[in-house]
């Protein structure tokens, strides 16, 4: 692939201490790749970013857990619009203070532009409560933003801004 | 626009009566030619390697091509479709954009070849028309190929064009990046045939369509057949997305709308850069420093990689702006798109390729 030996140093040097497997690894190396090239930058120089090494030196992390944030990490490097369009819609979720049987999820990617709905009910009294609750979030402002999210729409500016496209 | 020379024409024996034969001769009198027996034997390679999909565009093989020249055009699984059948009358491009399907699709078989029983086309195609003159068909020839790119040396124009200008059930597609029309000014296509250009602005052109016209050169050529009678047809595809795409893409809609008169477009499409996992790898064997690669793409349910749902959504609205604050009611369509994407852009999605292809007849 090209990689120079710091590159490959710093990536080997990763790969050891999590015992990255090779879908993983193949994962990071596209990713590490694609990021770099973007943005001018070196993969060590990547790697050596506080995000990351933050999770690597973190005591409380076992070795699952760091890889699975350090390719989160790496994840959001790489697809910065779209993570933060999902922590946007996630947040607006969580907003909603669902009942914890109501599950709303979106697809990976935000592919198909709906929002997948999960009840648990062990009776129908049960079913008929939570259906309620979900149709009285559906009227809110903040469903109605998580659809326009989803369709593309500029959205209301958040505190912790979220002004993808500008209409 | 540099016009394409191979290094040598290679031709199977058989071909030699055939007029693409006789054009080649009399237009590359310099380049040396050479007959044998077969094609197959001449390949030479047996493992696809980036430099080796290069190196097969620069020898040019006539050959006669032993299957059907006509089919239905694959389309891609779930999307919504336009119905639209194609005539493969070569195989590769002389091109080389960075982001070309056939880089993967053609891997196995790269080697840059016409077909020359240009009569079988025709006879296949004569076929299928009069067998079924209640049924308007959209035909193109560039699926596989650049249809005009070569024609300065094939001259294949001259050889479809009046059968086809004849036919009352047809539309011709020829797609191109190329200004090579010529060939095309001095034929009559009777309101039969589409002419029809890839558009990007020149900083994408400059960067990923290597060996292609310039924008200002396609959009003359766009003219002058426009002025010789012929429809027009636009694919705004790949769009691209990057930083400022909207200032440059915006102006390109507008030189476009600025250069020929919209009322006799018969098509418009959009699609955003589509690819695969695998030819994702072959783009960063060929073009290691291409900035393609880096956009958001995510996986779709095809299979294939595109800008995720939102962005491309968004991209596709302003486009769509642009081009209806120019010509408001030219037919415009997405390519390979899923109805959830046709529902959120236009408010609609047509229920089925046949009717999205009848959407596109009348605008006749």
């Amino acid at each position: 692939m090209g990689w120079d030996q710091p590159a490959r140093d710093s990536l080997f040097r990763l790969a050891k201490g999590l015992k990255v497997g090779e879908n993983h690894l193949r994962d990071l190396m596209d990713w590490l790749e694609e990021i770099a090239l973007r943005d001018q930058s070196t993969i060590e120089e990547i790697l050596a970013g506080k995000p990351i090494t933050d999770i690597e030196s973190d005591p409380r992390l076992g070795r699952a857990d760091k890889l699975k944030r350090v390719k989160e990490e790496l994840r959001r490097l790489r697809f910065p619009r779209l993570a933060q369009m999902e922590d946007s819609i996630r947040a607006r979720i969580q907003e909603l203070k669902l009942h914890p049987e109501i599950r709303l999820t979106v697809p990976p990617g935000l592919e198909g532009g709906k929002l997948r709905v999960e009840l648990s009910a062990a009776n129908p009294e049960g079913l008929k409560r939570l259906t309620g609750k979900l149709a009285e979030a559906a009227d809110t402002n903040t469903v109605r933003e998580i659809f326009a999210l989803l369709a593309g729409e500029a959205v209301e500016s958040r505190p912790k801004s979220d002004h993808f496209f500008r209409g | 626009m540099q016009l394409f020379q191979p290094e040598e024409v290679i031709v199977e024996r058989g071909s030699e009566a055939s007029p693409i034969y006789r054009n080649l001769r009399n237009r590359l009198p310099l380049i040396p030619f050479r007959t044998v027996d077969a094609v197959s034997t001449e390949n030479g390679r047996t493992d696809f390697s980036a430099s080796t999909f290069g190196a097969a565009k620069k020898r040019l093989f006539l050959t006669r091509h032993k299957g059907e020249f006509l089919k239905k055009c694959p389309g891609s699984d779930g999307q919504i479709c336009c119905n639209y059948f194609v005539i493969n009358f070569a195989s590769n491009c002389p091109m080389d954009c960075s982001y070309c399907y056939l880089q993967e699709y053609l891997a196995d078989n790269p080697e840059l070849k016409v077909f020359s029983n240009v009569d079988d086309l025709l006879t296949e195609a004569e076929e299928l028309l009069t067998n079924h003159r209640r049924f308007f068909f959209r035909i193109g020839t560039g699926e596989i190929t650049d249809s005009l790119a070569l024609d300065p040396y094939i001259g294949f124009a001259r050889e479809v064009v009046p059968f086809f200008a004849e036919q009352p059930n047809v539309l011709l597609e020829l797609k191109t990046k190329s200004d090579c029309v010529e060939g095309l000014l001095v034929l009559d296509p009777k309101d039969r045939v589409v002419v029809s250009w890839s558009m990007n602005p020149q900083r994408v052109i400059d960067l990923d369509e290597h060996g292609t016209a310039s924008l200002s050169e396609r959009l003359l050529a766009a003219r002058r057949c426009q002025d010789a009678g012929y429809r027009l047809g636009f694919h705004f595809d790949p769009i691209v997305e990057y930083s400022n795409w909207e200032g440059d893409y915006e102006d390109m809609v507008d030189q476009t709308f600025c250069s020929v008169d919209w009322r006799r477009i018969a098509w418009l499409s959009m699609g955003v850069l589509r690819d695969t996992p695998s030819l994702k790898r072959i783009i960063r064997d060929r073009f290691p420093r291409t900035q393609l690669l880096t956009g958001e793409q995510v996986l779709c349910p095809d299979g294939k990689l595109r800008y995720f749902q939102p962005m491309r959504v968004d991209i596709y609205r302003k486009m769509l702006c642009w081009i209806r604050r120019a010509a408001p009611t030219v037919k415009v369509y997405l390519c390979m798109e899923s109805k959830e994407v046709w529902e959120q852009v236009f408010g609609f999605a047509p229920i089925c390729e046949k009717e999205l292809g009848n959407q596109m007849a009348p605008s006749l």
